[in-house]
């Protein structure tokens, strides 16, 4: 049964970095660029929420694992609180962290249309932090005779930076514009 | 001056204010009773907009320069009425600034901007933020956020002249007013006019007189064509047509034109109407507030189609800036793309015979340059 | 209509021109309804948008530059 945990937390771990990374990187090219025509807005907003969403069950089901299973010691308390596990403490702490940001950014992102627009891109903004956290956490918890994980968590920070690149570099006209315009003097 | 009969204040003020049909002076003529009202039992900040934001204004500064005590008076009552502070807001630099601030009252000076003057600009920035409109979801007289959320707090900007004629009418009673103007447009009122003209001036004078009278009243000279009715956001028109037309909303309309902000501007009848029309537009181009897209690339793509058209006036040319024209209006986050692009609409309309000369490689006005 | 019930399209949709930076998820949503200048913003056809639809897209415009009037 604790082998199946173990197991469990690993399978649902890794998947969660990897639909995490896909939600930053969908996210990216939505704010990052502008297309006048076509679908792809619409099915990139609707696949971002969406994967998010997956994404959290899975993360559920790794947290819950990992805390449940025996064969190393994390306590209930490390689900909210950083680096108080027994096992690891930082490295399953860079989890918690990642997982205490990741809930501020989701209940904010759902209670969207009821709190002011700039708390909401505040928080948002704390997602460029929590997944680098996030692959850190997976890199470094990952074990030597699994070395697979730890390529396709690899992969995952590798794409993912090069997206956050793609993102600082690639302006486009709404925003040059405003930028410009916003240098005149306006107070 | 005495009065003989009490001062009106309070509910009684905007009772009289609602008799008097006082509609605010700084162009979007909305009855200041209504206004007024609007207000909630919340204090209320008051702006009073001094800054004659739109080309040719100077009416406001006017009323600054020589009903000082009477303005002040104004705002002491619409004080009364919204419990919050008072700010008079002038552009930065400008004379009116420079008084206002000798007489001692708070002084919101708002950057030399075209949009600066709007009436959500003014109180963004009176809270912090910029010189720029605010999205019209919210009516800030309440109170109410921007669009990143940011919270307002309730503002009424009332036009320097209308606060005046506020002062008048608890003095002097709303029967007075009404014996100024039109049954609709009721009221002394302030035009400036000037430009091509004798001697620029700011006059007294009601909605009903002739244009004409206006013009001669600034003295102007037998040789002027055409007028520039309400600035950037106005409407051309011959002088040949609206001397004899009157003063007020039906006598304007057909021209385009209505009583607005109150000013006339005299083209010079040396220059060529079209370069006129042309730097109006390319001044636009770079006043754009930069805050929605039809805006900061409608109205610079606006000005580049304008001046190709005249350059070379072709029917492919006339079909990009009419297709440019007709996406401009309702589709910006304030009304300056409206006003420019109705500028543009009409001046096509108003000088499309010489659009024509132009295109014949002509130009009349070229051969009074030299002259 | 004293009930709280509103009829389909009887409150028209707004853009918040001010939030709305052109990623053209409205007209995607809203064919009929929205359709996109040369630059990627709106061009409302008809404010007047069935209250399903609506929402919908008030949900998905990545800029929050969707609203019922009066909300």
């Amino acid at each position: 049964m604790n082998e199946i945990l173990w197991y469990t937390s690993r399978a649902t771990g890794i998947v969660s970095i990897v639909l995490l990374t896909y939600v930053v990187v969908a996210g990216v090219i939505i704010s990052g660029r502008r297309r006048p025509h076509g679908a792809s807005p619409t099915i990139l907003m609707a696949l971002h929420r969406w994967i998010a969403l997956g994404m959290s069950v899975f993360l559920l089901l790794h947290i819950t694992t990992a805390i449940a299973e025996t064969y190393v010691n994390i306590n209930w308390i490390s689900f909210v609180v950083p680096f108080t596990s027994g096992y690891a403490p930082f490295q399953v702490g860079l989890g918690t962290l990642a997982f205490d940001l990741m809930i501020a950014v989701l209940v904010t992102s759902y209670l969207r249309h009821r709190i002011p627009e700039r708390r909401w891109k505040g928080v948002h903004w704390l997602a460029y932090g929590l997944w680098p956290i996030a692959v850190i956490h997976g890199f470094t918890l990952g074990t030597s005779n699994e070395w697979v994980l730890r390529l396709i968590t690899l992969a995952c920070g590798v794409v993912g930076l090069l997206a956050i690149a793609w993102r600082i570099n690639a302006r486009h006209h709404d925003r040059r514009r405003r930028d410009v315009i916003l240098e005149q003097e306006w107070s | 001056m005495t009065s003989t009969s009490p001062q009106l204040t309070g509910v009684r003020l905007l009772d009289a204010l609602d008799a008097s049909g006082l509609t605010g002076r700084g162009g979007a003529a909305f009855p200041s009773a209504v206004k007024l009202r609007a207000m909630t039992k919340r204090h209320t900040a008051v702006i009073v907009n001094a800054c004659d934001g739109e080309l040719g204004a100077v009416k406001d500064g006017w009323v600054v320069a020589n009903h000082l005590d009477e303005l002040l008076h104004g705002a002491d009552l619409v004080r009364g009425l919204a419990r919050g502070a008072v700010t008079f807001a002038a552009h930065r630099g400008s004379g009116t600034e420079r008084r206002l601030r000798s007489a001692g009252v708070d002084v919101l000076d708002a950057p030399s901007r075209y949009v600066s003057s709007e009436e959500s600009s003014l109180i963004s920035l009176s809270q912090g933020g910029l010189a720029r409109p605010m999205t019209k979801r919210s009516l800030y007289i309440q109170g109410g956020r921007d669009s990143t959320g940011r919270r307002i707090a309730p503002t009424i900007v009332l036009n320097a002249e209308t606060v005046w004629r506020i002062a008048q009418i608890a003095e002097r009673g709303p029967e007075w007013f009404r014996r100024f103007g039109t049954a609709s447009e009721p009221g002394p009122r302030l035009a400036s006019v000037g430009g091509y003209v004798g001697r620029p001036v700011v006059v007294e004078t009601q909605a009903g007189v002739p244009v004409g009278e206006l013009l001669a009243a600034a003295r102007t000279p037998a040789d002027a064509e055409y007028v520039l009715v309400n600035g950037l956001g106005g409407a051309f028109a011959s002088i040949a047509g609206v001397s004899s037309a009157a003063w007020s909303r039906e006598g304007l309309a057909p021209f385009g034109g209505r009583l607005g902000p109150g000013i006339i501007d005299v083209v010079d009848p040396r220059r060529c109407p079209l370069d006129m029309v042309t730097e109006l537009l390319a001044y636009a181009a770079g006043e754009s507030a930069g805050q929605c897209g039809p805006c900061m690339f409608g109205v610079p793509e606006l000005s580049g189609l304008w001046q190709q058209y005249v350059r070379t006036p072709s029917a492919r040319h006339r079909r990009a800036l009419d297709i440019n024209l007709g996406l401009l209006p309702g589709r910006g986050g304030c009304k300056f793309p409206d006003g420019v692009a109705g500028l543009a609409v009409n001046a096509l309309a108003v000088f499309a015979d010489h659009i024509t000369e132009h295109a014949a490689g002509r130009c009349r006005y070229a051969a009074r340059r030299t002259a | 209509m004293s009930s709280g019930v509103r009829a389909e399209g009887s409150v028209p949709l707004q853009v918040d021109r001010m939030a709305c930076t052109g990623h053209g998820v409205c007209a995607q949503i809203l064919p009929r309804n929205i359709a996109l200048d040369a630059h990627g913003y709106p061009i409302v056809l008809d404010d007047r948008v069935d209250r399903e639809e609506g929402d919908t897209a008030i949900r998905m415009c990545p800029a929050r530059a969707l609203y019922w009037k009066g909300s």
